[in-house]
């Protein structure tokens, strides 16, 4: 049950609620800098007039720093679907009774994975269409030149980091 | 912790009835920052759903995905821009990042007050705390997010054949 005056949930006595009660916490620790940094990336340094296939593309797929910008997308999918589905769970309970608590229980679950699956896999399965890329290209001129040091060769000049 | 003493009351069966009872008053700033926690949280996961769905459609139809984000910046299917489906996507942009700077912020304070051993002792600052970070931050990104709405897109984006400028034609390099 929610205290409403301390404005949050009274931490359970044991067992799988007390696990979730951690979880909630621990994942809003690591979401503070997953989905507000990826808020930030994506609506002040860039917006969605600045945003298409393109730019998904070159920053999924850039030679460097593309594992990196996938692993900040899977992880924040997950914790964020986990997060926000158990949320919904922990709500819709405080309504329910005993029966409704099963159904809103598996409901919540079953969407919890069939989200986290349908994100990890555009996010870890996806594949550049390069003829449409050449179509539609980036557009906006926000490339960030490789140092010539470790440049790779003229032809490949841009890497986008965003 | 001063507290709005409520009366008790039978209990009354019924959906309805549990609904009412559970946004009646507690007590409080505790009592709407729990309410904002929830519903910010709530508006949060469906848009996550809403975006989930969309990116889905970069790994088997760019297209989709190009025509999708280009109705959030106003760009129709017809290919005309139309300006109050940009406005209404930049203000619905706004209350998003509204909403998670507030869940986030709330969130942490209710991390500090359950995890942080003297949280408890500080709930009424962390409160106040909360507020004054919360509309510090949207008063710095609300101008920054609507300022573009000033003017149309330069170039909406379906009128745009422009090929890429030689050097910039192979985005994906390394591949
Ligand atoms: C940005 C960082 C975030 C932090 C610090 C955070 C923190 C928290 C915490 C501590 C709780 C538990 C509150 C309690 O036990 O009373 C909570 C609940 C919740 N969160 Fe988050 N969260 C974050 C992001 C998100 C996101 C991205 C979503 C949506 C996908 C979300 C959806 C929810 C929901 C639906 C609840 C349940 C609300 C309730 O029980 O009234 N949160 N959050």
């Amino acid at each position: 049950m929610t205290a409403r005056s301390t404005g949050r949930r009274i931490r359970p006595s044991g067992g799988y609620e007390l696990f979730m009660w951690y979880f909630m916490r621990l994942s809003g620790l690591a979401l503070v800098f997953l989905a507000v940094g990826h808020l930030f990336i994506m609506h002040i340094l860039n917006n969605v007039e600045t945003i298409n296939y393109a730019f998904v593309a070159s920053r999924w797929t850039a030679p460097r720093t593309g594992w990196i910008w996938r692993l900040w997308d899977a992880s924040l999918i997950s914790l964020a679907v986990i997060h926000g589905f158990n949320g919904l769970r922990q709500v819709l309970y405080e309504y329910l009774s005993a029966g409704g608590r099963i159904v809103a229980g598996t409901v919540t679950w079953a969407l919890t994975a069939v989200f986290i699956g349908a994100g990890g896999y555009s996010i870890l399965m996806f594949q550049p269409d390069e003829g449409f890329i050449k179509e539609h290209p980036l557009k906006i001129e926000r490339t960030t030149e490789i140092s010539s040091a470790s440049a790779p060769p003229a032809s490949q000049p841009i890497s986008v980091a965003r | 912790m001063p507290q709005t003493p409520r009366a008790p009351h039978a209990y009354q069966s019924g959906t309805l009835a549990r609904i009412v009872d559970g946004l009646r008053y507690g007590g409080g700033i505790g009592q709407w920052s729990w309410l904002a926690h929830r519903l910010s949280g709530l508006g949060i996961l469906f848009f996550l759903i809403v975006h989930i769905t969309d990116t889905f459609f970069v790994v088997f139809a760019p297209d989709w995905y190009d025509h999708t984000v280009a109705i959030y910046g106003g760009v129709w299917f017809d290919g005309h821009y139309y300006w109050p489906l940009r406005w209404a996507f930049r203000v619905a942009e706004l209350g998003l990042i509204a909403s998670v700077v507030f869940h986030a912020i709330n969130g942490v304070g209710v991390i500090l007050y359950d995890l942080w051993p003297k949280g408890s002792l500080y709930r009424k600052p962390i409160l106040w705390t909360v507020q004054v970070a919360f509309w510090g931050i949207m008063l710095v990104t609300t101008p920054i997010v609507l300022y573009p709405l000033r003017k149309a897109p330069d170039q909406p984006a379906a009128s745009r054949p422009a090929p890429p400028p030689a050097g910039v034609a192979s985005v994906v390099p390394g591949r």
